[in-house]
């Protein structure tokens, strides 16, 4: 079974292996950390409530993106997981290609490599088992939005971090989603970890719009 | 943390002291997936008393919705009560008062899974 990482990544490649524009966002950023996060919670290793993300251990679990933020929240100082999913955001472009790396290790997906008119380099994971893991992430995150009963805690908080990564837009129509919000408000992201990510990435918005208003006058 | 049950009248009662964290959660996650399992068997309503549980962190709220879930998947009248002030800020923030029922004292719990008090 792959980690809820994997899965979370694997969502964000394209059909074409290319990887989604969304994935460049802060919000998918910190959506990921969340899900490594989250890794680290079930393999035991940190746990979580509203003042801090404890760690409980910092022996490696043999995955590198988890590993490195373990490493990273181990070395830091005991804060909520807001705050730990605001500063380890500019960590994810390195914690994504350690995972694409995983996926690759795992036979899920490799990597091509492609240059376009001699000199722009382009880089795509085309999805190598047939899109079996891909699909049914996919699927059990619509089977879960459709049905009447509630979810697993996993299917919960990838349905709360594919919504708060901005990933449910790349295979659900808007007004699909429209359709769907109160189902997704009701059953996504039931965890402590995932309202740590959706505060960050609130938190991370209003900074930017702060920022933003600040160079206009 | 301490875990104990007693059932009455077509009601099946898990009482939960202490704390339910990581370390405490894989035991609580058998109790009720045992307790589930009887319940659905009996007929009977599962309800959750958490007036001594102090503290509840990610790993340990998670449990609550595999009891929730099981419960609803066998059709067992599922209800928790009496949460301190810091286990109904957990719930609170993390939605889970949404999908649980959840309710101040064991009078309101029975009425809510249809037996009485």
């Amino acid at each position: 079974m792959i980690s809820l990482t994997e899965e979370l990544t694997l969502l964000a490649v394209e059909d074409d292996g290319r990887i989604a524009y969304t994935a460049g966002s802060p919000n998918f950023a910190m959506a990921l950390v969340g899900a490594c996060i989250i890794d680290l919670n079930n393999a035991g290793r940190v746990d979580a409530d509203l003042a801090a993300l404890n760690v409980l251990s910092t022996e490696p679990t043999g995955l590198a993106a988890q590993d490195r933020v373990l490493e990273l929240l181990g070395a830091g100082p005991s804060q909520t997981t807001e705050r730990w999913v605001l500063e380890l955001q500019a960590d994810a472009p390195a914690l994504i290609r350690m995972t694409l790396g995983q996926l690759q290790q795992r036979g899920i997906l490799h990597l091509t490599e492609k240059r376009f008119l001699w000199a722009l380099h382009t880089r795509r994971y085309p999805i190598d088992d047939g899109g079996k893991e891909q699909k049914e992430a996919k699927l059990r995150i619509l089977a879960a939005l459709l049905s009447e009963g509630l979810p697993t805690p996993h299917d919960s908080i990838l349905i709360g971090l594919a919504v708060a990564g901005g990933l449910l837009e790349a295979y659900l129509s808007k007004s699909e989603i429209a359709r769907l919000a109160e189902r997704i408000d009701e059953i996504g992201g039931l965890d402590l970890v995932v309202r740590g990510v959706e505060s960050a990435i609130r938190s991370d918005a209003e900074v930017r719009a702060h920022a933003i208003m600040l160079s206009i006058h | 943390m301490n875990i104990t049950n007693d059932t009455d009248n077509k009601t099946t009662t898990i009482h939960v002291a202490g704390r339910l964290d990581f370390e405490a959660a894989g035991a609580f996650q058998k109790e009720i997936e045992s307790a589930v399992a009887a319940a659905a068997a009996a007929g009977n309503a599962l309800i959750i008393d958490c007036a001594g549980l102090e503290y509840v962190s990610s790993a340990g709220l998670r449990v609550f919705l595999v009891g929730a879930r099981a419960a609803k998947g066998g059709s067992v009248p599922f209800a928790v009560y009496a949460l301190t002030a810091a286990v109904k800020e957990v719930f609170e923030v993390s939605g889970f008062g949404r999908i649980i029922d959840v309710l101040n004292d064991r009078a309101g719990a029975l009425e809510k899974v249809g037996r009485t008090a």
